[in-house]
């Protein structure tokens, strides 16, 4: 317990957790930049649609390791190939979410919306996006608690983060020092969970979340 | 609708079948080994869980297959105190240990204290195992060369600024950027330690890359002038790295030496000279040669250790 606290007081303890969010937020920020302009250019063809899909299936499937020690040559020690590598692993649920939650807005909404003369670009920012938001959103939190988790990773390439004291613990055999980085990052990981849910509500369009309440209640 | 339903059962069972078949293997796997029952002494070979620990303790094992022994193999168990504890109730039979981190885990010394030679180490330790009243057991004949920290540097680089002891990385630090791993940057005999010894010590950057490979790749690429490893990484076989020598002796010396039971001494009077005739055959080149093989050509344990004793005589 001692040791615990111990770690939880060095000066580069604070650092490396904000890091660690740091990490997080910039590589989230950066999936969504990617994947949700691709998301909206793709959706109107299905065979851009599954292509993306696919794309973004086969990108969760590449360890995040690797990434790290591929881009290393590239982009040296430290934080930029760490950015990257974590960037990489934020666009598929974003990607994946997007391209769906976009294409599900059903057939009939969008034909209604077209007899009422709305352009297509009117019809993307007031219809399709607030439908799809939910789902678009359960993307970026899918990701950003990725991101949260794999962070830790960046130890191996000099990207510090919390990673660290995970690694340390292993290293000489202590619980309390692994244990520090672990909780701290679960508690990171929890918070972003938390918090992406109350954005999901907040961002579910008024008319949809009473919809939700209705089907509910009428189940 | 149906055959969809069907589908997902099929699939479910089959998923279900290999990770039962997994488990199952993964089960049955571990610390197998060859050892077929030949009818002669038995004896049980441990190891550490790292490339040179699991190198020594495959060739001791199959010095003693040469021998006509029925050898059981715990290679990669734990720590050296899951070591010492698998000895005293019988677990293992033997297994390698370095005489510094006896000195230090097993003995229980101050790390301060720890003697300046080889031979005084190795002695200290020896007569601790031989007079131990719990379990009786004696360290053998060392091999000689010292696994201890290795500082490096890329020779070139290190020859252009006249690198040669760690007293001269010291005075030029200042310029330099050092890759260096966690536990090494926090424990007191590591980075603190060297640090006290030569107080100018004062490196630019120090980037903590908590994976050997990329450590030394990092040097490679020019991404970091020091680096910090294990004397005997398989890495510091190539003449492109340079050790940087520790003039002061700053660290314990750690030469592996086999630990063994006084029961299977007492049973077999040829194991002492086995397991002695295995630890001459090695010096520093010859190990960063056989944990190369492993770590960097992904050669098999078992044929690194077969060869090297082949190489030496002492099986054929």
């Amino acid at each position: 317990m001692n040791e615990f606290m111990n770690v939880l007081q060095r000066p580069d303890f604070i650092e490396n957790l904000r890091l660690h969010i740091e990490y997080t937020v910039l590589a989230t920020l950066l999936g969504i930049a990617v994947a949700i302009p691709v998301a909206i250019l793709v959706n109107r063809s299905d065979w851009g649609s599954t292509v993306a899909i696919n794309v973004g299936n086969i990108g969760r499937a590449v360890p995040s390791l690797a990434v790290l020690v591929l881009m290393f040559p590239l982009l040296g020690l430290g934080f930029d190939s760490a950015l990257f590598a974590l960037t990489l692993l934020a666009i598929p649920p974003i990607l994946i979410n997007g391209v769906v939650g976009l294409r599900q807005v059903s057939p009939q909404i969008l034909d209604s919306a077209k007899g009422m003369g709305l352009s297509g670009r009117q019809i993307l920012q007031g219809i399709q996006v607030p439908i799809a938001a939910p789902i678009i959103f359960a993307g970026i939190r899918t990701s950003a608690v990725q991101v949260v988790a794999s962070a830790t990773l960046a130890t191996f390439i000099g990207g510090g983060a919390l990673g660290d004291y995970i690694v340390e613990g292993f290293q000489r055999n202590s619980t309390a020092i692994a244990l520090a980085g672990a909780f701290a990052v679960a508690a990171l990981a929890i918070i972003t969970e938390v918090g992406f849910g109350f954005l999901e509500r907040a961002f579910t369009p008024k008319g949809l979340r009473i919809a939700q309440k209705r089907q509910r209640a009428g189940k | 609708m149906k055959n969809k339903t069907m589908l997902i059962r099929a699939v479910t069972a089959l998923l279900v079948t290999a990770l039962l078949a997994v488990t199952a293997a993964c089960g049955g796997g571990a610390g197998g080994g060859a050892g077929g029952d030949s009818g002669g002494p038995k004896v049980s070979v441990g190891s550490k869980k790292f490339t040179e620990q699991i190198l020594l303790g495959e060739m001791y094992a199959q010095a003693f297959e040469d021998e006509g022994y029925d050898v059981t193999r715990k290679l990669n168990l734990g720590s050296e105190q899951v070591m010492d504890k698998s000895l005293q109730d019988g677990t293992i039979d033997v297994y390698p240990e370095y005489t510094g981190t006896a000195y230090v885990a097993i003995l229980k010394k101050p790390p301060e204290s720890y003697p300046k030679t080889a031979k005084e180490t190795y002695e200290q330790v020896a007569e601790f195992y031989k007079n131990r009243k719990d379990t009786p057991m004696q360290m053998l004949e060392p091999a000689h060369f010292n696994n201890s920290y290795g500082i490096s540097m890329l020779t070139k680089e290190a020859n252009k600024l006249g690198i040669e002891t760690l007293e001269d990385l010291a005075a030029k630090s200042d310029q330099l950027v050092f890759s260096s791993y966690s536990e090494f940057q926090n424990r007191s005999d590591g980075y603190p330690n060297m640090k006290e010894n030569y107080p100018k010590l004062d490196f630019k950057e120090i980037k903590i890359v908590n994976d050997l490979g990329i450590r030394f790749k990092a040097l490679a690429e020019g991404e970091a002038d020091v680096g910090i490893g294990y004397t005997t990484d398989g890495q510091l076989a190539s003449p492109e790295l340079k050790v940087i020598e520790d003039t002061k002796t700053i660290w314990p010396i750690y030469e592996p030496a086999p630990v063994v039971t006084q029961e299977l001494l007492d049973k077999n009077g040829d194991a002492k000279k086995i397991l002695n005739e295995v630890s001459a055959s090695l010096n520093a080149d010859k190990m960063r040669a056989l944990n190369g093989a492993v770590d960097l050509e992904q050669e098999d344990y078992e044929d690194v250790a077969r060869q090297h004793l082949e190489d030496e005589g002492i099986i054929n």
